[in-house]
């Protein structure tokens, strides 16, 4: 089979409620020919997958995902098509969109000159239905007011919530009157007000029918439809229990004497709550559900509709997404930044937070790139567009976060597991319980005066089969893992949210999980821990020689240096405020430096050998230079008029906020490990007033990957940190490679995690958001497991010898919709989550703020 | 799979899983009528509870296997 061919494609399901939902899609998919890697994601309801296009069709994915009782998502599209004038026009038009995969229906309507087409989101967009339409010689368009990605998705879990908010409204309420029809004579006083036929089972039955077939239907539905395809569910539970709770009652009002337990053990207000409580439990999730991806929502709304194009000088407002390479675009204060692009001219200030985290605004000016998606503060600028639609770094920011959220993390794998096997495991448990009461617990430890728990109600008169099938159908009910199937995904879904707000990205579920267990961080040297430029350090001047001549003289020599040492000057020169002169005559001497004119001066500027060549005595200043040598910096010797001037000592810098990160990580109880090219004596100086832990010197590019895999030998989890050019191979065989400072072209970036900005602090925030979202997945787990673990005994009647209390198919019910509903508010918490770096808590104000100088000459491997 | 394979899945399937779920449920019949003193509507409704049940269980797992069996 060939890979190349294979396509990915993330579908949309609906229809999944809990673990075994994503089992049963997973194995639908995975039992279609050339279908690999399925990953279900019950929080973001989607299936990303791969497959060849010349083996298996959408047509056969929806159909396989239909058969095991769930749908793929549809949405629904007019374009308004110009330029068809008869029916064969129509057939072009219909076969153009046809002709797209994920299009499943087109109709278009001649007179009306429109398109309604019908389409899998994500797998087609309007653009390319745009595209095939104009491709065969029509003009489309979408129709204004046409729902965008963002609404689709807010529709479609509006839609979900209004249906079981019709149903729960149906189910509670007539729920509540039947309770108070069959504790009528409980009622006291209350009775006055309650009419005494409320109180007949015949009228109780009426009222239970419509919750049972209403509202209860796609339980019975569902199930019916996995169990053809043999696949169990959680619906297969919850049919079971309303089923035997109704049918019971139904027996015991018609036949009382039929040996049921008579009209003292109807159940139909079990059936009826035990409706209402899962509906109640679905309604809460679609309802808290959709907020645990409030980031993607966040980053979606963050695209701006129009964009203000120049074109010929005239300006035009058009859609964002119709902006091509290369148009010019104004854009005025206030405005979003419609796609990427480099400024051409104007000035502002850019508020890219939303993108990168970056507090502060960013100031623009031409030559600058702007990002699509962030906001304009001050000015007004033009910019060029050089990445649109789905290449903007907001799009891959946002499909990068889609396809962490879509992934699996290792521990929901087992959880999903588990989950999967736990229903039939149930139902054998059933059986079990029903035979063990039925033969033996129902002779020995029955007690008519025993009663439900949370109910006044005593079971009296209930026959052998009655009490046995009322256990056997509790613990049903309350074995419903329902939660499990939310606890991890909802908890990533809000940790790589979290993360992406300051801008960290995390590519997988695994990374989330890897990056919470790490012992040791190891990190690149240059470009990583320090800017990989050198600046300069220290200045040493010969008597009589001021220090602005001495950078004067030097800065004008290398002004037109191309050496990365010689660049280093210069900036060092403009910072310093002197005016570089042009150079009367320039000479570059290879392997030793450069001999310019500068005013009329003979300068020479370069290494030892270049002074002992034109004997030039530097003997005086030989001792200041072998002690900054001896500090790994390089220096630079300087003679002006074949007489000493002084001394230029070049270093590699610390980035901002390097010692900060190593003190933090310190903090956190991390081993910090510098991996680089360099000699010994010089990196273990940079270490030194880094704070590293650990150093490995004089390691080439190749063998970094090797040293990070001596380290995993020891058992440790290992994070490498590098800026991704050549470290590709260490940070594939780390546990968590984070590439940094990768800016915002992250699709190309290698690396498990990326983090945007150039800033090593984020390395924390990473780790802290990823132990956040573990803490809060085990939570989960521990909250979804312990109603199952604490509620099976109770329900199959392990107290009722000692207690004589037994738990009612409501109670069990309203308790699994407790562990959704605790499930989902405490995912909820972690919304509120803040890094340490953000809360500025812990650390010194200095260490954040002063950059320091290293003792690096140029690295030799990193 | 197309249709006539799965409908030839469900036939092979329920040969097995319905034998299977109503020997499960005779054999709580016969043991409910070996151990004696149970209503007749009793041992009726639990040997359909039992076969229900068995069903349930058995259906699924079945169908998958020969599912799978087909596929291959």
């Amino acid at each position: 089979m060939n890979e190349s061919l294979h396509r990915e494609l993330t579908l949309p399901v609906h229809g999944m409620s809990c673990a075994s939902c994503v089992s049963h899609v997973e194995g639908a998919l995975r039992g279609l020919p050339s279908v690999s890697d399925v990953i279900v994601n019950l929080g973001t309801n989607t299936a990303s997958l791969r497959y060849d296009p010349a083996v298996v069709t959408l047509a056969d994915m929806r159909k396989a995902v239909d058969d095991v009782g769930y749908g793929v998502a549809t949405a629904e599209l007019t374009l308004e098509v110009r330029g068809m004038t008869c029916s064969s026009c129509v057939s072009h038009v219909e076969g153009a969109l046809l002709g797209l995969e994920g299009v499943s229906a087109a109709v278009v309507n001649l007179d009306a000159a429109t398109a309604r087409v019908t389409y899998v989101p994500g797998v087609v967009t309007p653009r390319l239905m745009r595209k095939a339409v104009s491709d065969v010689g029509y003009e489309a368009q979408e129709r204004a007011g046409g729902a965008d990605a963002l609404d689709r998705e807010r529709q479609a879990r509006g839609d979900e919530i209004r249906r079981q908010g019709r149903n729960l409204l149906i189910a509670g309420g007539a729920g509540l009157v039947i309770m108070i029809g069959t504790f009528y004579d409980m009622l006291g006083p209350l009775k006055a007000f309650v009419p005494v036929w409320l109180s007949y089972k015949w009228v109780i039955g009426l009222m239970t029918t419509p919750i049972v077939f209403g509202p209860g239907r796609q339980f019975f539905t569902n199930s019916w439809r996995g169990l053809k395809h043999g696949v169990t569910d959680m619906n297969l539970l919850y049919a079971t229990g309303i089923g035997a709770a109704y049918g019971i009652a139904v027996i015991n009002t018609l036949f009382p004497k039929a040996g049921f337990g008579g009209e003292g053990a109807t159940f139909f207000e079990s059936a009826a709550l035990l409706t209402a409580f899962i509906i109640l439990g679905r309604w809460l999730e679609a309802l808290t559900r959709g907020r645990t991806s409030e980031a993607i929502r966040k980053l979606m709304k963050l695209q701006p509709k129009i964009a203000r194009v120049v074109r010929s000088g005239v300006e035009e407002v058009i859609p964002a997404d119709e902006v091509e390479i290369g148009d010019l675009i104004l854009v005025r204060p206030g405005e979003g930044v419609p796609v990427d692009g480099q400024v051409k001219d104007g000035y502002s200030a850019v508020d890219e937070s939303m993108l990168t985290g970056e507090s502060l605004p960013v100031e623009k000016r031409a030559g600058d790139p702007v990002i699509g998606g962030t906001l304009n503060k001050t000015g007004a600028f033009r910019f060029e567009a050089t990445r649109v639609g789905k290449d903007t770094a907001l799009a891959q920011i946002i499909r990068l976060v889609e396809d962490a959220q879509a992934s699996k993390a290792p521990i929901q794998k087992l959880a999903d597991w588990v989950a999967g096997h736990f229903i039939l495991g149930v139902h054998v448990l059933a059986v079990v319980v029903f035979v063990f009461w039925f033969f033996f617990g129902y002779r020995t430890f029955f007690d008519p005066n025993s009663a439900f728990i949370l109910s006044p109600y005593a079971l009296g008169e209930i026959g052998v089969f009655g009490f046995s099938l009322l256990l056997s159908v509790t613990v049903l009910v309350i074995s419903c893992p329902c939660a499990v199937g939310l606890a991890t995904p909802s908890a990533m879904m809000a940790g790589t949210g979290k993360a992406a707000e300051y801008g960290v990205l995390f590519k997988g579920a695994e990374a989330i999980e890897n990056a919470s267990k790490l012992q040791v961080v190891v990190f690149d040297k240059t470009g990583t821990l320090t800017k990989g430029e050198p600046s300069v350090t220290d200045i040493i001047v010969a008597p009589g020689v001021s220090e602005s001549v001495l950078v004067g003289l030097a800065g004008a020599a290398e002004k037109n240096s191309e050496h990365p040492l010689g660049e280093a000057i210069v900036r060092g020169a403009e910072a310093r405020g002197v005016a570089l002169r042009e150079t009367e005559a320039f000479n570059s001497i290879p392997g030793h430096g450069v001999e310019a004119r500068v005013g009329g001066r003979e300068v020479l500027l370069g290494n030892r050998k270049l002074m002992a060549e034109r004997q030039v005595d530097f003997s005086g200043l030989l001792a200041e230079a072998e002690r900054l040598e001896g500090e790994g910096k390089t220096v630079m010797f300087i003679a002006a008029d074949y007489a000493p001037a002084g001394l230029i000592a070049v270093a590699d810098t610390l980035k901002d906020h390097s010692a900060e990160a190593i003190e933090r990580l310190h903090k956190m109880g991390i081993e910090t490990v510098m991996i680089t090219g360099d000699n010994r004596r010089t990196a273990e100086a940079i270490a030194r007033q880094v704070g590293i832990d650990r150093v490995l010197a004089e390691v080439l590019p190749q063998d970094k990957a090797s040293e990070v895999k001596q380290l995993q030998a020891l058992g440790k989890k290992v994070a490498m940190v590098g800026d991704g050019v050549n470290d590709a191979p260490a940070l594939a065989q780390s546990n968590v490679g984070m590439a940094i400072g990768s800016g915002t072209d992250v699709a190309k970036e290698t690396g498990d995690v990326i983090l945007i900005k150039d800033d090593l602090r984020d390395v924390i925030v990473a780790l802290e958001v990823a132990r956040a979202t573990m803490r809060k997945v085990k939570q989960n787990l521990f909250w979804a497991f312990i109603y199952n673990t604490l509620g099976i005994p109770l329900a199959a009647g392990l107290l009722y010898p000692f207690l004589a209390l037994v738990i009612s198919p409501e109670v069990a019910g309203l308790m699994m919709a407790i562990s959704s509903l605790t499930v989902t508010l405490n995912t909820l918490l972690l919304k509120g989550f803040r890094p340490s770096v953000r809360r500025g808590d812990g650390m010194r104000a200095e260490t954040a703020a002063s950059p320091r100088m290293l003792t690096a000459g140029q690295p030799a491997g990193d | 799979m197309d249709e006539g394979q799965e409908r030839e899945v469900a036939r092979r399937s329920a040969r097995l899983y319905l034998p299977i779920s109503l020997g499960a449920a005779g054999l709580f019949l016969l043991a409910a009528n070996l151990a004696g003193g149970y209503p007749v509507v009793a041992r009726i409704g639990g040997t359909v509870w039992v076969w229900l049940l068995s069903t349930i269980v058995t259906m699924p797992v079945i169908t998958a296997r020969v599912k799978r069996g087909l596929v291959r």
